[in-house]
């Protein structure tokens, strides 16, 4: 058993140790510093968001974003007909007279059609009310600007490779001056005869290297027109290798390894396994922690500032409170409880790209230069960690009653002591955290307690938590109770972390709001409701039957 | 030995009359009381704006009640527990400092200012404009000199007037109501021919070239007084025309028995360029290099503005609130922060409905005002003010970085632009008289939450200990 431990570590320090080397030859051109959103950033980066924007993948059929997005500008006629461009509402395609089966379609399906044109000036007819737009003119609006972006990528406006020689605007493609251009141009083809060969299946190796030349060439040539903005020290190499490490996905990978060995120890009752799932647990902790740091690193903050980056860190306070539980307690169930739902949350965050933005942005001007900010966002959130877990326990506690009450008395305890325990948590990190988000108001608007909903939102889940502990305090709440609650109240941190951006979408906060997943969340939620039901309802049943009997 | 009996009798039936009072389940009616409303305020919010939800929910009798009763409650579940042992140091400094905190937020509520505060770049402000709406009246018997004859706050939002209830102003002659009140309208201006003579001119012209096509009104506040138009290359003024050039393109229109006299000035000329006389529906070119024609659209000699309003269900920033005034059989529609002069025989009323403005006693100047961008991008970054107050000098206001100054503190909220170009910033001004106890409560209060994980499973011990004891 040693021996498989050190083979899974030293493995791990291995793979760790050469990701460096493993950016191949025909990769530079990924490091390549761009300006674009208010910040520089590699090449790669800008490349992944704008296809992003365009298709709603990072790739398209297999082939790297560095690649299309390249070619989207070096040769536009060529994706005229390519169905890039992703439309999911079903109302705008009905509008657009196009079929409701279909996901992707090309820029002439969509563009060349008068009804867009009618459609855009329906859309700037609505802008100018000011009124908040409905599902139907945001996926409109999403369609515009998948347009504009293709168009402005196309036309090398989009792509900003050159730092001016003063102040701060990048010069774009289309705007270099005439020997910048040539060194450009020098570039591109390199970048041309590689995936040429690529596209051959021919070795890349001697192409790929002469991409290299040429990219570090221009970059040189880059640097000398201004060092000062162009040197980025390691942010940009950090930032291509962590976008193509994803430390979040072994994360949740690790996660889930340790969960699914948990559930050997438990049906198998081997308590000799709780070594591998605690070393996986922490082989997982120990990359969602590096993807945290890499992330602060690269932004130079703390990143807890849109939904995905709350995401990542409340699967992190999961795993870390469920941790802390579990070596009280020896549940193993809350550590169960603790990796499943910590895996959830990142697949989550990973699969959702268009409700989860993971790309890397700079902070809202309110946002800016605030500890107390950091401070009260980071407080809130990690309490809806704790309140994660004890919903996790308060489904592994469901199974367990629908398994039968009696026999499983000692199981059913252990998940109402660790569910109690985690609404505590919960509890003692939420007060604190929404005190202050007061201060910080205070301090920066003049205002304690304004209502902003985003606030109000996270003092209604306190309240609900509290009326549980209250509740549980005078007995009007017994084991199922606890169990029942810690699913339902959970709703509550659901709206507040998830509803009042995507919901409500009102209020101060409104930097971070976002569309879409409404309907995924509200199954997700619904489906937890009538579970809690089913289970109640049978259980019901169960008691009449033995007091018939 | 009688009296320690009583005692003990009075003290137990005290207890027993506490005892609901103090009892958890009130509690967890009340936390989930004050969830449910909150959360329905939240909605509100999202359907209408901040301020709806104010008035429909967290401002409102019910809300009070709730808030109150959890005082009562938090109380009286300290006096059950008294005397209090060490294990009660959690529960008690928690209670403690919520109560501390609701008191601080009173204490706001009731005396403090909460307001914000618009200056131009190099202007002065020193009225900070709060939430309350108040009707003033000024009344004039020479239509020169105004004495203030009402100020009063009215709260048409929660209690909008109506035909049948209307809100009466008392006035010396004739009889001035407010007959209806919207919440939720935009307004389009609206001239209409008024009494000859009790007020100004009102003009409705074109200018038109081949580029430029311009369709205004012009409507003069008083008789005589002037009323200006600027289009960028020229200014259009309907009022007397000043015998010289002010050294700019300008048409003067001056409403005269004949119609309406014109003087035409140029940039570079001190003479006029042009005069001349035009009737309604009349055109004529001012004679600049633009090859403009001037066309009189419609002439009132006496014009009184008024709205169409269109009511939607729901506030966006184009909308705004308006009442209607009744006064001698006739209506008007007033707009927020607007006013409407009334005629009476032998006087002037004047009424203006809009949000309060405080004095603060001295001016506040705006010197200057800068907005950060994002590198490449039109994204703001940060935006700072410079402000010069007396005493204080020149003062930097920025994001987080507000001016305390006279007990008062100045935040950067945020600002007009024009073209792209900042034009004025917007502060928020507060008085926080429930500060130091607000401060206070979130300290007591979160003290009293750590304490509670060291005592709570103590606390717990017990109580299972002694329903056990008492089961069996």
């Amino acid at each position: 058993m040693r021996t498989f431990i050190l083979a899974v570590v030293s493995f791990l320090v291995c793979w760790t140790v050469n990701l460096p080397a493993l950016a191949a030859t025909g990769e530079a051109l990924k490091g390549l510093p761009v300006q674009d959103g208010g910040r520089v950033k590699p090449y790669d980066s800008f490349a992944r968001e704008m296809l992003e924007i365009v298709y709603g993948k990072s790739k398209y059929e297999g082939q790297e974003a560095t690649e299309i997005v390249m070619t989207w500008m070096l040769s536009p006629q060529a994706w005229q007909d390519k169905k890039i461009f992703e439309v999911r509402n079903h109302q705008l395609l009905e509008a657009l007279k196009l079929p409701k089966d279909q996901r992707y379609f090309a820029g002439e399906e969509l563009f060349a059609n008068d009804r867009f044109l009618l459609l855009r000036q329906e859309l700037q007819a609505k802008r100018e009310t000011k009124e908040k737009l409905n599902p139907y003119f945001q996926a409109l609006q999403r369609l515009e600007n998948q347009y504009f972006v293709f168009q402005e990528v196309a036309a090398g406006r989009m792509l900003k490779v050159m730092p001016p020689a003063e102040g701060t605007v990048w010069i774009a493609v289309a705007d270099l001056a005439p020997e910048q251009q040539e060194k450009f141009v020098t570039m591109t083809r390199a970048f041309i005869d590689s995936i040429g060969a690529k596209a051959r299946g021919e070795n890349t190796e001697a192409t790929g290297a002469e991409l290299d030349k040429a990219v570090k060439a221009f970059e040189e040539y880059a640097h000398s027109v201004n060092p000062a903005m162009y040197d980025q020290g390691g942010k940009i190499r950090a930032e291509v290798h962590y976008n193509s490490f994803h430390p979040f996905r072994w994360a949740y990978i690790f996660y889930f390894i340790a969960f699914l060995i948990l559930l050997l120890v438990w049906t198998l009752d081997k308590e000799s396994m709780m070594k591998f799932a605690w070393l996986f647990l922490a082989i997982g902790f120990v990359l969602n922690t590096y993807g945290f740091g890499v992330r602060m690193y690269i932004m130079g903050r703390a990143p807890v500032s849109n939904m995905y980056e709350t995401v990542v860190w409340v699967a992190w306070g999961t795993v870390l409170f469920a941790a802390i539980l579990e070596l009280i307690y020896k549940y193993r169930v809350i550590l169960a409880a603790g990796t499943l739902v910590a895996a959830f949350g990142l697949v989550i965050a990973d699969f959702a790209p268009a409700v989860l933005d993971p790309s890397l942005q700079p902070l809202e001007a309110v946002l800016r230069s605030n500890y107390w900010l950091t401070i009260h966002v980071m407080t809130i959130t990690i309490s809806y960690a704790a309140f994660f877990l004890a919903f996790g326990l308060g489904d592994i506690g469901l199974i367990y009653y629908l398994r039968g009450e009696n026999k499983y008395q000692a199981q059913i305890k252990a998940v109402v002591t660790g569910i109690y325990r985690s609404m505590q948590i919960g509890v003692a990190f939420l007060a604190p955290g929404i005190i202050l988000g007061g201060i910080w108001a205070d301090y920066s608007w003049g205002r304690f307690w304004g209502w902003d909903p985003k606030e109000t939102w996270a003092l209604i889940a306190l309240l609900g938590y509290l009326a549980v502990l209250h509740a549980r305090y005078a007995g009007m709440i017994r084991n199922f109770g606890m169990i029942v609650t810690a699913i339902l109240t959970f709703s509550l941190v659901i709206m507040a972390w998830y509803g009042v951006n995507f919901v409500l979408g009102a209020g101060l906060h409104s930097y971070g709001f976002g569309a879409g997943g409404v309907e995924y969340v509200s199954a997700f939620v619904a489906a937890h409701i009538l579970f809690v039901i089913y289970v109640a309802m049978i259980r019901a049943g169960q008691k009449k039957n033995v007091s018939a009997g | 030995m009688n009296a320690p009996k009583t005692q003990v009798t009075k003290k137990s039936l005290w207890r027993n009359l506490n005892k609901p009072l103090a009892s958890v389940k009130l509690a967890v009616f009340i936390i989930i009381s004050l969830a449910v409303i909150t959360a329905v305020g939240t909605f509100v919010e999202a359907r209408y704006d901040a301020y709806a939800a104010k008035k429909r929910v967290y401002d409102t009798w019910y809300m009070y009640v709730v808030m109150g009763l959890l005082v009562i409650n938090l109380t009286a579940v300290m006096a059950d527990r008294w005397p209090w042992k060490k294990r009660h140091a959690a529960f008690v400094s928690a209670h403690i400092g919520i109560i501390v905190l609701l008191v601080g937020a009173y204490l706001t509520m009731q005396f403090g200012l909460d307001g914000s505060m618009r200056i131009g770049i190099g202007e002065n402000n020193n009225l900070v404009q709060t939430a309350e709406t108040d009707l003033v009246v000024y009344s004039s018997f020479d239509g020169d000199r105004y004495s203030k004859t009402l100020e009063q706050e009215v709260d048409f939002f929660s209690h909008p007037p109506t035909l049948a209830k209307p809100f009466e102003i008392p006035s010396y002659e004739g009889k001035i109501q407010i007959v209806d009140y919207q919440k939720y309208v935009i307004p389009s201006r609206r001239v209409v021919a008024g009494e000859v003579g009790k007020s100004g001119a009102g003009l409705r012209f074109q200018l038109q070239n081949a580029n430029v096509n311009v369709i205004e009104w012009l409507v003069q506040r008083k008789v005589g007084a002037l009323a200006t138009h600027n289009f960028g290359p020229a200014k259009i003024h309907l009022g007397v025309a000043p015998p010289k050039s002010q050294g700019e393109n300008e048409i003067y229109l001056t409403p005269d028995k004949e119609g309406l006299r014109y003087v035409v000035f140029q940039k570079d000329q001190e003479k006029p360029l042009k005069k001349g006389v035009v009737q309604e529906g009349d055109s004529f070119d001012p004679g600049f290099k633009m090859s403009l024609q001037f066309r009189v659209l419609r002439y009132l000699p006496s014009a009184i503005e008024d709205w169409d309003l269109q009511n939607v269900s729901a506030p966006t920033p184009m909308t705004t609130s308006a009442v209607k005034v009744l006064f001698n059989d006739k209506e008007q529609w007033v707009l927020l922060n607007d006013m409407v002069k009334l005629f009476t025989n032998n006087g002037v009323y004047l009424l203006t409905y809009g949000n309060r403005r405080v004095d603060l006693g001295f001016p506040v100047k705006l010197k200057n005002f800068a907005v950060t961008h994002y590198q490449g991008t039109m994204r703001a970054m940060a935006y700072e003010s410079v402000v010069e107050v007396p005493d204080l000098g020149e003062h930097v206001i920025s994001m987080n970085e507000p001016m305390k100054y006279k007990g008062l503190t100045f935040y950067q909220a945020s600002f007009q632009e024009e073209n792209g170009q900042p034009v004025a910033s917007i502060l928020s001004v507060n008085q926080d008289p429930g500060r130091f106890l607000k401060y206070l409560g979130s300290l007591i209060l979160s003290l009293g939450i750590v304490l509670l994980m060291w005592f709570k499973h103590l606390d717990f011990k017990i109580a299972r200990k002694a329903q056990k004891e008492k089961s069996v």
